[in-house]
C-alpha cells in the first residue's frame, strides 16, 4: 500500500478534479450538439454522439481516481460513506455533499445509458435531464471545495467551463430542435442511395410505453410527426 | 457460396412513434436507411440476407447509434 500520508494523493485529488471538470464539460457540450442535431456534413451526427459517449466514459474514470483519492488520502477526512451520502463528511460538510448529490445524480445518467437498450426511451430522457443539475452542483462544489479553482487559473478554467455549459444550455433552451434538418444524401460516396422500398404503415415495432414511463416536459409536446412518406412526387 | 450457415435474412425496423428523425441511422447504415425530406429515415423492407455481414454489423451501429431506441433488426426466416 502506498504511504496514505504522501502529498501526492492529495494533489492527485485535486488535478483529477479540474480534469473532471474539463471533461464533464466537453460531455455537456457534446451532448448539447446531438441534441440539437449539429453535424451531418463534415462531421457526422453519430460521430458527435459517439465521442460524447466516449468521452463521457473517460470523464466517469478520472471522477472515480478523484473520489478514491479522497477517500484514501488521510489529510482530510471524508469517510467511504460520504462518496454517496450527503452531510456525512466531517472535512467540509456541505461541499463535499454537493459532490455526493452530484455523483448521485450522474451514476443515475450513467446507469440509465448503459442500460439503454432495456429502459424506455422516455425514462432515459427524464433522467438525462438530470446531467444538467448534476453538472451546475458539480461547479458549486468545485468553487466551495477546490483547492485551486478559487483563484489563479483553477478559478479561470472553472469560469470557462461554467461559461461554456452555460452557453450549452441556453442554446439548448432556444434551439428546441423541432425536426432534422441535414443533408439528405448520405453515402459516403456522395452517391444518394436509391431506396428499394419505403416504409409502409406498420404497427409500431415496439409495444408503446407502459405506464410506468415518465415523460419529460418535452415529450408533452411532440416533435411533428412526419408526413406520409410518399414514393413517387 | 460454400457453407450455408447463415440461414435467413434481416429486416431493419422502425418505430416511427420513438423516431425523431436524428438521422444518425442513415449515416451508420446508409446502404439500409434513406432520409425522407424532412429528415425521418425510409428502410429498406426487402429481408437482407443475413449472410451480408457488412449489411447486418452497419445495421447493429444503427440500433446502437439511434439516440431514440427506435430501431430494431427482426430475422425473416425467407430470405428471397
Ligand atoms: S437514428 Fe433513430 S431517431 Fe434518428 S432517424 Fe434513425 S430511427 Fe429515427
Amino acid at each position: 500500500m502506498i504511504a496514505l500520508t504522501s502529498p501526492y494523493l492529495w494533489y492527485t485529488t485535486r488535478a483529477t478534479g479540474l480534469v473532471t471538470m474539463v471533461l464533464f464539460t466537453l460531455v455537456v457540450s457534446l451532448g448539447t450538439l446531438v441534441a440539437n442535431r449539429v453535424g451531418g456534413t463534415t462531421v457526422g451526427r453519430f460521430e458527435l454522439n459517439e465521442l460524447h459517449r466516449t468521452i463521457a466514459s473517460v470523464a466517469i474514470v478520472f471522477l472515480a481516481i478523484h473520489i478514491i483519492t479522497t477517500v484514501a488520502d488521510s489529510f482530510v477526512a471524508t469517510g467511504p460513506l460520504a462518496v454517496v451520502v450527503p452531510f456525512v463528511s466531517p472535512y467540509k460538510r456541505l461541499p463535499v455533499a454537493l459532490g455526493a448529490i452530484a455523483l448521485d445524480l450522474m451514476v443515475a445518467v450513467w446507469v440509465s445509458s448503459l442500460l439503454k437498450a432495456r429502459v424506455a426511451n422516455a425514462s432515459w430522457r427524464f433522467i438525462h435531464w438530470f446531467s444538467w443539475l448534476a453538472y451546475a452542483i458539480a461547479i458549486v462544489h468545485a468553487l466551495l471545495t477546490g483547492t485551486d479553482a478559487r483563484h489563479g487559473v483553477g478559478l479561470v478554467i472553472v469560469l470557462a467551463c461554467l461559461a461554456t455549459v452555460a452557453g450549452a444550455a441556453a442554446w439548448r433552451f432556444v434551439a428546441r430542435p423541432t425536426r432534422a434538418a441535414g443533408r439528405t444524401a448520405l453515402s459516403p460516396l456522395g452517391v444518394e442511395p436509391e431506396p428499394r422500398g419505403v416504409q409502409r404503415d406498420r404497427a409500431p415495432t415496439r409495444p408503446a410505453p407502459g405506464p410506468a414511463v415518465e415523460s419529460s416536459a418535452r415529450d408533452a409536446t411532440p416533435f411533428p410527426r412526419r408526413p406520409q412518406p410518399r414514393r413517387h412526387r | 457460396m460454400g457453407m450455408r450457415r447463415r440461414v435467413g435474412g434481416f429486416v431493419l425496423l422502425v418505430n416511427p412513434i420513438l423516431c425523431d428523425g436524428f438521422g444518425h441511422c442513415a449515416e451508420l447504415a446508409p446502404d439500409l436507411v434513406h432520409v425522407d425530406e424532412w429528415g425521418y429515415p425510409v428502410i429498406v423492407t426487402e429481408p437482407v440476407p443475413l449472410a451480408n455481414l457488412a449489411a447486418l454489423e452497419s445495421a447493429r451501429y444503427a440500433v446502437r447509434g439511434c439516440p431514440r431506441q427506435a430501431l430494431r433488426i427482426e430475422r425473416v426466416s425467407d430470405p428471397h
